[in-house]
């Protein structure tokens, strides 16, 4: 077992992203986060890197990734008026992406700032 | 809290004033309170607005809003008298009655304070990088939220292309999630057509929306084990730095491989595409 430490981890629990933290981890689960408040202990502390849930489901029956990326590419295409919406616990990257393919779509926009 | 040159003190030298329709917890830690009257913000603030610039107001207005006109005076003095105000708002003043107007309003207050003092106004964020969602949707687009690509390029409309809108009205006919779980915090019509319509759920976990959607790909928590950028409230961007290894592809990974099997479809404009080759 591999026990590191790594500086300056950053929390994205909240919008506070408090950057000064200190994260003891092995390979499976992370097991002190210094410098965190109450609900940043508690998020990084949860994960594991276990896989619980299934890689992908369709129709709530469990499918491949590539199966599961074909039907929603299916879906967004045929569909008149596609909504691509959230993007909050993710990152800028996914996030770019995401503008990119509603474009692509000619679809609508929206994060969870409108609520 | 922070000990600076100009406020050596720290936090004896800053002042919080806490406005809630309540006595929530936080008012143990502010200095002074203010419980406004429920659905009175818009007005609360336009008196503070005429306050600042010493116009007249009268006493049934203030009473109105349920803040005495002493600490409103107060209150203005202090506001004034400040070397760096910032005010901080959530989603009690864009979600009750008046909506946008409400903000509107906040922000006009910051801006005219600013012929005084300097005054910032800044929205406060519940989840994790929507700040960043933001400021990428701006870059990309010139808009902040609500945005429709519909005519080939972005138009900006919120109450026309927000999500909860546009779910009620039943507008769209497939939906794709992703870092959010509208499932579990939307009303409930907007709910309904969520579970009426295709969607596509991207999420590190079986989520509400998961057991209502068509398609649900995990993928690797942000931060965690899933390494980019975040944004923080100030608009700030951080790197994350993921302390685990995931099993999990990434958000961006399965976002850029389902535009990409949309890519290799024909366009859906029938006179082709007129946006740019490339995407920066
Ligand atoms: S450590 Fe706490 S305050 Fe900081 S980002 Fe995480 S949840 Fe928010």
């Amino acid at each position: 077992m591999d026990l590191k430490v790594i500086d300056h981890a950053t929390c994205t629990f909240c919008g506070c992203v408090c950057d000064d933290i200190q994260l003891h981890a092995d390979d499976t689960r992370i097991h002190k986060a210094k410098g965190a408040c109450v609900l940043g202990k508690a998020w990084f502390l949860n994960h594991t890197t276990e896989r619980n849930c299934p890689a992908a489901l369709i129709d709530g029956k469990e499918a491949t990734v590539e199966e599961a990326i074909q039907v929603a590419a299916d879906l967004l295409y045929e569909a008149d008026m596609p909504l691509v919406y959230g993007m909050s616990n993710t990152t800028c990257e996914a996030q770019r992406e995401c503008v990119a393919m509603a474009d692509l779509l000619g679809g609508l926009l929206d994060s969870h700032t409108s609520l | 809290m922070q000990k600076s040159r100009f406020l050596p003190r720290g936090r004896k030298d800053r002042t919080m004033v806490l406005v809630d329709i309540r006595e929530t917890k936080s008012v143990k830690a502010a200095d002074i309170f203010l419980q406004v009257r429920p659905g009175k913000d818009f007005e609360l603030l336009t008196i503070l607005r005429a306050m600042i610039k010493d116009q007249p107001i009268s006493d049934a207005e203030v009473a109105e809003t349920g803040v005495s006109i002493e600490a409103l005076q107060d209150l203005v003095a202090r506001m004034k008298a400040a070397k760096f105000g910032a005010m901080f708002f959530g989603m009690g003043l864009s979600m009750t009655r008046g909506k946008h107007m409400n903000s509107a309003a906040l922000l006009t207050l910051a801006a005219e304070m600013n012929a005084f003092t300097k005054f910032v106004a800044m929205p406060m964020r519940g989840h994790g990088n929507v700040t960043g969602a933001d400021v990428i949707m701006r870059w990309q687009t010139g808009y902040p939220f609500g945005i429709s690509f519909n005519r080939g390029y972005p138009r900006y409309n919120p109450g026309e292309f927000s999500t909860v809108d546009v779910l009620v009205r039943g507008d769209t006919d497939c939906v794709f999630v992703i870092g959010a779980d509208p499932g579990a915090t939307m009303p409930q019509p907007a709910i309904d057509h969520l579970a009426r319509v295709p969607t596509i759920v991207l999420d590190p976990h079986v989520t509400h929306t998961s057991r209502l959607a068509k398609v649900h790909i995990t993928t690797a928590p942000a931060g965690i084990s899933a390494p980019g950028t975040a944004y923080r409230m100030d608009e700030i961007p951080l790197p994350l730095r993921p302390a685990l290894k995931s099993s999990y592809p990434t958000d961006e990974e399965v976002t850029r491989r389902i535009k990409e099997a949309i890519q290799a479809k024909p366009d859906w404009m029938v006179e082709g595409p007129q946006r740019l080759e490339t995407q920066v």
